[in-house]
């Protein structure tokens, strides 16, 4: 294939780029264990920041809101996402092409636009803003993503195991609840753990909705990071760090284990 | 064809719009957009509820600016009242306005600045406020009272006042004592501006010996070409967060507020502050209840509790900045008064800009993207 | 087979109806997020009120003030600022794509590596950025401590810090549909390829690359439309000095209160998002190798 020697500076060229990617993350994790306030000088290893974490109500309200927001908008958004996912996988219709692109909008869509234009909306409506807004929000930008994650499924998915079970004599009802949503389940999983990381990790969108007593955690970890450069921001950022990694991780391997069934 | 990464398809699956969606979604666009022109022309002008309720609410939501407070004011109320507060924080009269204007209803006290309430006054959104619930009224110094902006404060009930001006750390520059300093390429990359136009922009004007409201065009310039001058000696524009910064070293010269450098100075000694020998900013915040707010009751209670001259010097005391409650200087540990500042006479207090505001817009906009 | 059957076929034969299916997410698109751009484009044509919100009526003047050389410039400079991010995060990705592409065993490893990122929150990053420039920062003192300068670099609260706040962002986001283009690629051509006598340079330019286009391109958009959108790197990372469009409209829609010149300038900028996907679809009906 490759000759060796392009391969190895092919390898430490990559090698570079993922340490570029990595290592500043890595910085920051270590960095939250360090005693010394302002300077980078290592003066010792201390659980001192994540203490302070816990004692500020802002963070705890903030983590609050971001679990209802997230908890609400995944399970809208994924319910949404998977049956649009399944009239577009199974169905010949017209309009079929219109609503495909009417799915992918928001995919190309900036997210300053959405937040602004779901702004203009609730004020000309005369809504008041607060978590119901941030969810609907929420669950407008992540319904595309579940959806289009949930269809990759659907077609990589082997019908014949649903022709079988028709074939034998199992009514629809059964079929689906039997054979295809087990089958489907991975996907729509991962879809799902897809729209709460979105949800739990989007500030542009939540501020610009978010009403008074309802900012979610990025929106305080924002106002943190424009204050001050204290090692406090190194532990949020840390604990968001390790859930999001979590989570996608477990998305991964859900999304792929089930397609090896 | 089976995918394994149905992550990856997320990002490259299928098809994307094509180009009769673009077609319908033009037309769609022009046609909606007469539609939801009505709609939003039947704007909403909900009011709240102007009475005061007889009983005292269980929560409280306070909108005020980032470290404006006592450190155990709110828990001290919460303690004695049973009240639950949520406090939310902002950084500028414009983020204030915009976030009411724009819709945020839940909150019940707000801190606006003299010409701010004004603009809330114009734009109808404060609620009458009832002097009956406030016992202590009576400690307010006659200075702070009754002033332009409010006449018989009918809206507002004096907080704290400020001036703005030059922190420094005096241990690293010489004391500054002219908004030309920003103009000098020696202490390039370790200045900063306040993050705000009315402050920024004013401060030009004031430069010149122009007033700090000027709607004139060609004053506005000038200010401009001051403004973008120093820019280029600017490490960035950074309101209250660049605290931090003087402290850590990042910052050697802020343009800042005279509490926000007192709190600094608790943390590192070497920071002092100027006011600028052209002039300079003062302003007055006052609590004020929004139209809109759910929980008034509650809201006085806690305006009559920041009355308290005892509560008011420990307000005082850790922002830093000037208390209008005359029983509170003297129970203050460090207080700032009105006559101490012998640079009183070179201050000036901010107006409302009126239509001029989109020409400010505008030089702002020239001098953050310059 | 239970009794209540019958009951239960006809419930979900009615939900497995396309209507029915289709409803929920369609309508939710349409109301939350097609009415609001509706709106957005309704603004965008009536007058400022005087204290901010808006007046009924009709006028052009927000359009006619975008194409003002002030703000004309903030797109141009946006949208170089976006095309060098897409640009050096293409230089820097395609290899990361390329090399995961052949791998082998180490396939899932190396992707995962690169999905974490790509899913960590937007802010985290950014402050990890922040954490490294500043002048008291990791990589000042690592410099100071190496004896390598004698002050501080001025890092942080540059255009440097910016570009290289958003490639560290965006990066994932070019790797990851290179790599799905490359992976789909049939090996056999290239073998093919090898047989008729041609060099690997040849292989790559002449059968790799071209099949990987669909993969560069729709990650050069995934690059380039939020790059064209954000305003956190340039507030957090450009200290608030420069001006990018995304900071424009957050503007307009917070301290200026002028909601119709926001709006206006969103949809120039949306007008010219799509005029890009338009592009990317016109190219991708003319390229070898079909869909990706």
């Amino acid at each position: 294939m490759l000759s060796g020697r392009t391969s190895r500076w092919l390898g430490a060229a990559v090698g570079l780029v993922y340490l570029f990617l990595h290592l500043p993350l890595l910085i920051l994790v270590a960095f939250s264990f360090n005693a010394s306030r302002f300077s980078v000088d290592w003066t010792g290893f201390t659980l001192e920041w994540y203490r302070r974490l816990l004692e500020r109500p802002d963070i705890l309200h903030g983590l609050r809101n971001s679990l209802i927001v997230g908890g609400a908008a995944t399970v809208i958004a994924t319910v949404c996402g998977t049956l649009f996912a399944l009239a577009l996988g199974r169905h010949r219709f017209r309009g079929r092409r219109t609503l495909e692109s009417l799915l992918y909008v928001p995919l190309v869509t900036p997210e300053i636009v959405v937040g602004i234009s779901l702004l203009a909306f609730f004020a000309a409506l005369g809504v008041a803003l607060g978590l119901a807004t941030i969810v609907i929000a929420h669950v407008a930008f992540s319904i595309s993503f579940v959806a289009v994650v949930v269809r990759a499924r659907l077609m990589g998915m082997d019908r014949s195991l649903e022709e079988a079970a028709l074939t034998l004599g199992a009514d629809e009802v059964t079929t689906f609840w039997r054979v295809t949503l087990p089958q489907l389940l991975p996907g729509v999983v991962a879809g799902g753990l897809l729209a709460f990381t979105l949800s739990f990790d989007d500030y542009v969108i939540t501020s610009f909705v978010a009403g008074s007593g309802s900012s979610t955690l990025p929106v305080v970890i924002y106002g943190m990071v424009r204050r001050t450069v204290e090692p406090s921001i190194n532990a949020i950022s840390t604990i968001v760090l390790v859930v999001t990694t979590i989570l996608i991780y477990a998305a991964d391997r859900l999304s792929r284990g089930g397609a090896a069934r | 064809m089976t995918s394994d990464h149905p992550l990856l398809e997320a990002l490259c699956a299928g098809t994307l719009p094509r180009r009769e969606f673009v077609r319908r979604a033009l037309a769609a666009g022009v046609g909606g957009g007469a539609l939801a022109s009505l709609l939003a022309a039947c704007g909403p002008a909900e009011r709240g509820d102007e009475t005061i309720p007889a009983e005292l609410e269980r929560n409280l939501t306070i909108y005020n600016w980032a470290d404006y407070i006592g450190e155990d004011t709110v828990a001290g109320f919460e303690r004695e009242t049973g009240v639950r507060v949520v406090y939310d924080t902002y950084e500028s009269n414009e983020d204030l306005i915009a976030k009411l204007q724009a819709g945020a209803r839940g909150y019940d006290l707000i801190v606006p600045s003299d010409y701010a309430v004004r603009v809330l006054r114009a734009l109808d959104m404060l609620a009458p406020i009832d002097r009956t619930l406030l016992g202590h009224w009576g400690h307010l110094a006659p200075g702070f009272v009754d002033r332009p902006f409010d006449p018989g404060n009918r809206f507002t009930v004096p907080y704290l006042w400020g001036v703005a001006g030059l922190a420094y750390r005096s241990d690293r520059v010489p004391a500054p004592d002219s908004w030309a300093v920003f103009h000098d390429p020696t202490w390039r990359g370790k200045m900063t501006q306040l993050d705000d136009m009315r402050e920024v922009i004013g401060g030009w004007l004031l430069y010149r010996g122009r007033s700090p409201n000027s709607r004139v065009p060609a004053e506005l310039a000038d200010a401009k070409t001051d403004a973008l001058r120093a820019k280029r000696n600017l490490k960035s524009y950074l309101s209250s967060p660049v605290k931090t910064q003087l402290i850590a070293g990042d910052v050697w010269i802020a343009h800042l507020w005279n509490g926000d450098t007192a709190q600094a100075r608790m943390e590192h000694p070497a920071i002092a502050f100027a006011v600028p020998r052209e002039g300079g900013m003062i302003y007055l915040d006052s609590m004020a209840v929004p139209r809109t707010a759910p929980h008034k009751r509650a809201a006085h209670a806690f305006m009559d509790y920041v009355l308290r001259p005892d509560v008011a010097a420990t307000i005082a005391d850790r922002t830093g900045y000037g208390s209008p409650n005359a029983d509170a200087l003297a129970l203050q540990q460090r207080p700032v008064r009105m006559d101490d500042t012998e640079a009183l006479d070179r201050l000036q207090y901010q107006d409302d800009l009126g239509e001029a505001t989109a020409l400010w817009d505008r030089i702002w906009t020239e001098i953050k993207a310059g | 087979m239970a009794g209540g059957r019958p009951l239960l076929r006809r419930l979900a034969r009615w939900a497995d109806r396309p209507a029915t299916l289709l409803a929920p997410a369609g309508g939710w698109l349409v109301v939350f997020f097609l009415v609001p751009l509706l709106i957005m484009a309704a603004y965008s044509v009536m007058p400022r009120g005087t204290y901010g919100g808006v007046e009924t009526g009709f006028t052009l003047e927000h359009y006619r003030r975008f194409f003002d050389p002030l703000y004309l410039d903030i797109l141009r400079r946006t949208v170089v600022l976006s095309a060098v991010c897409t640009a050096l995060c293409l230089v820097l990705g395609y290899p990361v794509a390329y090399l995961i592409a052949r791998s082998g065993r180490w396939k899932n490893l190396l992707l995962v590596l690169v999905i974490v990122p790509f899913w960590t929150s937007f802010l985290v990053r950014t402050f990890a950025m922040i954490f490294l420039l500043r002048d008291t920062g990791l990589v000042n003192a690592v410099l100071l401590r190496l004896g390598l300068i004698s002050e501080p670099l001025i890092l942080l609260y540059t255009p440097f810090a910016v570009v290289t706040g958003l490639v560290y962002t965006f990066l994932p986001f070019m790797i990851l549909p290179i790599y799905a283009s490359l992976e789909r690629m049939d090996g056999s051509l290239l073998e093919a390829g090898a047989l008729l006598g041609a060099g690997p340079v040849a292989r790559f330019r002449r059968i790799t690359l071209p099949l990987s286009m669909p993969g560069v391109v729709a990650g050069c958009l995934l690059v380039f439309i939020p790059a064209l959108g954000s305003f956190i790197p340039s507030d957090l990372l450009g200290g608030a000095k420069q001006m990018l469009i995304g900071n424009l409209v957050q503007n307009q829609f917070t301290a200026a209160r002028n909601w119709p010149f926001g709006s206006a300038a969103s949809l120039v900028v949306m007008a010219a998002v799509l005029v890009g996907v338009v592009a990317y679809l016109r190219s991708r009906d003319r390229a070898p190798g079909g869909g990706v």
